[in-house]
């Protein structure tokens, strides 16, 4: 670690953060001249994407845990300090927020309403997610954890569909609640640590020499717990997600459940795990219950759900499930698998979520009931819509089968009773998926209308994906390598 | 008082004299323009003359500190009347007020804050705070146009003539028992030799606490706010909500840090008036339709954890509550100064209704609200986490985990009003109504009063750094 902030060098990971701020603050200063804040929100996007590619060619196969890390002093009174680091995780992270950050904006093309404003709460968005990925001092994680939350929320409340505003300060009021007990958790352990060795410092690489008697760590980890379980969201934590994937608009929805529920997980693998090892590996059995249950529970709401939206937001729930199921077996294989799943997951049901968007912007509906035959009307549409079906139940071939194999492999090997089981909730993202396709793109058409198939724009934004998702089935081994040192330092830093 | 007195009391004395001149200048001269700046530029001296002359003594007539604690309140508060003079010019205008009246109101009014953060002395204490008390009771009632004015004026002068009767009977019960107004002696004077307090010295302690709980709005002396704060001009309600209430505050601190742990006896009771204060706030303002009042209810819920702070006793605890006043007082004032900005000849925009959409007609002054807002609500980012953030640290530090328990929560419920406020802004069903597009100098308010909720959000050690240097 040492070594590398020695180096002077140019501070890419603040460039990350740094980009879209100035991104957002240039859109809201043309707020005027809506296709200027169009362009500049792609363009910025863009150059975002370059910098993280950038980072995954030229870094990403580096020795050691920490690919970049970033240290300056920032609140000296209180140690907290402003420290980004890159392992390969985060670097997978931020790889994936870039990406979809794009389609998001392009997505977003034709919102005609305070066009500024929302593309700046995007970048705002953008900025926030980043930060969470990079930041390695809890008070910096914390600022972006939260800072994060009020785009979304505006997002939300003023783009929205009718329930918008319910949605929005029920998304707010949660993910507040969990997180207001992490920062509980987070002064606590400040004070202890200072306590104990007298520096009293925030970085996340400090505070994991604290010795804490069990009763400390278990409250400890259960205020993360409390932030990072309802973020994911785990079952019964999940209600706010399904109203506001319902409620907001599409490029919301497509950041909220390509990226925004990742930061639960990714806030379990980067903090509380590496952070509470005794804690966690009591807690694991327990997060193994939740992640199955949650996989059922979700799985059986989503075959009944008529708004094919909210049939993806329990889908979604579901597939988190069997992520989190990885991580709790704690097993390289099962770990890798459940990261690249997070990464899987992301772009195929982002990609679901903007052909809904497409889809109810055509027809009008986004029920199962009104909607069928699309395949006959605007075959390109339905073909994707197929794919990134398929690829979500878990086709092999396909991007989400490379993840959910690993991860049952890797939960096999320590317990193959957990597999068994979840190998069954697979059976049942077959079954929802499947009457979703039906649905949709077969059967009668329920009332005839003339459907466009996809212009221009939408290729654009749904090819890349596409290509994505089968280069990702066919080939993951580049999208597993940066991982492979940052997993196993994790694995080897915890105990189980 | 020597001349060298004199000269430690500049700022106070360059306000108090700037205020009878503009006074009986504005009997004769009516323009009100000349007078406000006239009134500016007196406060802007006033704090620059606090902040650049060094005061020759340490103490000034045995009753007011004249060190560096003292002199930042000075400069804040002078800078908080400058702010109140920028706000108040439409609304004088408007409303045919007397400019010179409100002028040297104001300017007496910081007078007397800037005494009270100073005071080293039951009496001085007593003095100040009715310097300023009075100045609010006519500024609350100055708008005759308003139907709810003359109430808000009469409610705030009962409380007050109430509070000021427990002040002086906790002072003089405490004289009694100790023999001594000024107040380490006092403090010291307290205890008795097995370390215990005078039975009457804590009765009096105790009414003094009643006295600030009526002042400072806790639960359940906190009643009368909401009524008042609808009641009184923007601008006024601003300098109401913000300086009356820091001043209190920093003079509790101050008497705490020259008084080491003599609030023993009294831990109970103030845990239990921070929770009360806390929640009551949070839920009451739930509840509320209209903007002046919900921030009534935002007030009484900041001061219940500014108590927590208090409570602490270390110098941490003392630190966080005094960067915690400069925070919520430049919030509170802008999230006033932009209903000031609004105001035209009906009115000010504070039901709702009035609000709703409004950010579609003024996203830029919305969005400043929003931002104040959520400094408000304790948001990372802006400056209100910062400030909850040290507070709680330091009650977690002193072993106070229930409070801050208590206090989280509040703080998540009063984000949901926080937070339906910043939505209805945005809500678009029905076109708003275009309210007034505000002056150069309330823009000028609002500009300093955001950025600095942003730049002390993101950098909060300068502040720190210089709080830790002058706490007495």
């Amino acid at each position: 670690m040492t070594e590398l902030t020695s180096l002077p060098q140019f501070p890419w990971l603040s460039l990350l953060v740094v980009l879209p701020l100035a991104g957002a603050l240039l859109c809201l200063m043309h707020s005027k001249r809506p296709a200027d804040c169009r362009a500049l929100s792609l363009a910025t996007s863009l150059a975002v994407f370059g910098v993280a590619l950038y980072l995954f060619i030229c870094h990403g196969q580096g020795e050691g845990r920490w690919l970049l890390y970033e240290d300056v002093s920032w609140i000296e009174r209180y140690g907290a300090r402003y420290v980004l680091a890159l392992d390969g995780i985060a670097l997978l992270m931020v790889l994936l927020t870039s990406f979809m950050q794009v389609s998001a904006v392009l997505l977003a093309w034709r919102v005609e309403r305070q066009v500024s404003s929302f593309f700046a709460l995007l970048l705002l968005l953008e900025a926030g997610l980043m930060g969470i990925f990079l930041a390695y001092d809890l008070v910096l994680f914390y600022l972006f954890w939260e800072v994060a939350l009020i785009p979304m929320f505006f997002l939300i409340s003023v783009w929205g569909g009718a329930n918008r505003r319910q949605a929005a300060l029920k998304f707010f009021l949660y993910t507040l609640v969990g997180s207001f007990f992490m920062l509980i958790a987070i002064i606590a352990l400040y004070q202890i640590h200072g306590a104990q060795s007298g520096i009293y410092s925030f970085v996340i690489g400090d505070l994991l020499q604290t010795q804490l008697t069990a009763a400390q760590e278990g409250w400890l980890f259960a205020g993360f717990m409390a932030a990072f379980i309802v973020k994911s969201p785990l079952v019964p934590f999940h209600t706010w997600l399904t109203d506001a994937l319902t409620e907001s608009p599409a490029a919301g929805s497509l950041d909220l459940t390509g990226l925004l529920l990742k930061t639960g997980i990714y806030g379990l693998i980067r903090v509380a795990f590496p952070l509470f090892p005794n804690a966690t590996e009591s807690f694991l059995p327990i997060l193994a219950v939740f992640a199955l249950v949650g996989l059922f529970h979700a799985a059986w709401s989503a075959y009944h759900q008529d708004d094919i939206k909210r049939l993806l937001a329990y889908s979604s729930i579901s597939h988190l499930g069997l992520v989190v199921l990885g991580l709790a077996a704690w097993q390289l294989t099962a770990w890798e698998g459940s990261i690249l799943l997070m990464v899987t997951h992301g772009i195929t049901t982002g990609a679901l979520f903007v052909l809904v968007a497409l889809i109810q912007e055509r027809t009008g509906t986004r029920s199962l009931k009104e909607l069928g035959g699309l395949w006959g009307q605007a075959p390109c549409l339905g073909f994707l819509f197929l794919l990134f079906s398929l690829a979500s139940l878990g086709l092999p071939g396909l991007a989400n089968f490379a993840g959910e194999i690993l991860v049952l492999l890797g939960t096999f090997q320590q317990h193959p009773f957990w597999a068994v089981i979840a190998l069954l909730g697979v059976v049942f993202a077959a079954a929802y998926m499947l009457r979703l396709v039906q649905g949709v793109l077969w059967g009668p058409v329920y009332k005839e209308r003339s459907l466009p198939d996809l212009t221009l724009r939408e290729w654009i934004i749904l090819l890349p994906m596409a290509i994505l998702v089968v280069w990702m089935g066919v080939y993951p081994e580049p999208f597993l390598a940066p991982m492979h040192g940052a997993v196993a330092s994790l694995l080897a830093g915890g105990l189980p | 008082m020597s001349l060298l007195d004199l000269l430690a009391l500049l700022p106070v004395l360059i306000l108090v004299f700037a205020a009878t001149t503009i006074l009986m200048v504005g009997a004769w001269y009516r323009e009100p323009r000349p007078l406000i700046a006239g009134g500016i530029l007196t406060a802007l001296l006033a704090a620059l003359a606090a902040g650049m002359v060094a005061p020759p003594v340490s103490e000034i007539a045995g009753l007011f500190s004249a060190g560096g604690y003292a002199r930042f309140f000075t400069i804040l508060w002078s800078l908080l009347a400058a702010a109140g003079l920028m706000l108040g010019g439409r609304f004088v205008e408007d409303k045919k007020i007397g400019a010179g009246e409100y002028v040297s109101l104001l300017l007496y009014g910081a007078a007397g804050m800037a005494l009270l953060s100073s005071a080293t002395h039951l009496l001085g204490l007593f003095l100040a705070l009715e310097t300023f008390t009075l100045v609010f009771y006519i500024l609350i009632a100055c708008n005759r146009d308003c139907e709810f004015a003359a109430e808000a004026g009469l409610k705030y002068l009962l409380m007050g003539a109430v509070a000021t009767g427990f002040m002086a009977f906790g002072i003089a019960l405490i004289y009694a028992s100790t023999g001594s107004l000024a107040l380490p002696d006092a403090m010291t004077q307290l205890t008795t030799v097995s370390g215990e307090l005078h039975a009457w010295g804590l009765l009096g302690w105790g009414m003094i606490l009643i006295a600030v709980g009526f002042k400072i709005s806790l639960a359940p002396f906190h009643l009368w706010t909401p009524d008042v704060y609808q009641g009184a001009p923007a601008p006024v309600a601003a300098l109401l909500a913000t300086g009356s209430k820091g001043a209190v505050v920093a003079a509790l601190v101050g008497m705490l840090a020259a008084s080491g742990p003599i609030w023993h006896d009294l831990v109970d009771l103030i845990w239990l008036l921070a929770a009360l204060t806390m929640l009551v706030g949070a839920f009451s303002a739930l509840a509320q339709k209209n903007l002046k009042r919900l921030l009534a209810y935002s007030s009484v819920t900041h001061m219940g954890t500014l108590l927590v702070g208090l409570l602490c006793q270390t110098s941490e605890g003392l630190a966080a509550t005094t960067f915690y006043v400069v925070v919520y007082v430049v919030a509170s004032f802008g999230a006033f100064a932009v209903i000031a900005s609004f105001a035209d000849k009906r009115g000010e925009p504070m039901s709702f209704d009035d609000l709703r959409g409004l950010g579609y007609r003024h996203p830029l002054r919305c969005a400043v609200l929003v931002l104040l807002l959520l400094s408000l609500a304790g948001l990372p980012a802006t400056a209100g986490f910062m400030a909850k953030f040290t507070i709680f640290h330091a009650a977690l530090q002193s072993g106070y985990i229930g409070l801050v328990v208590i206090g989280v929560f509040a703080s998540v419920v009063s984000f949901a009003f926080y937070l339906r406020v910043a939505m209805l802004l945005f809500q678009s069903d029905k076109p708003a109504s275009t309210w007034h597009v505000g002056s150069p100098l309330e823009h000028a308010v609002l500009a300093v009063c955001s950025s600095a909720v942003l730049v002390l959000g993101l950098f909060p050690g300068v502040l720190f750094d210089l709080i830790g240097r002058l706490l007495p």
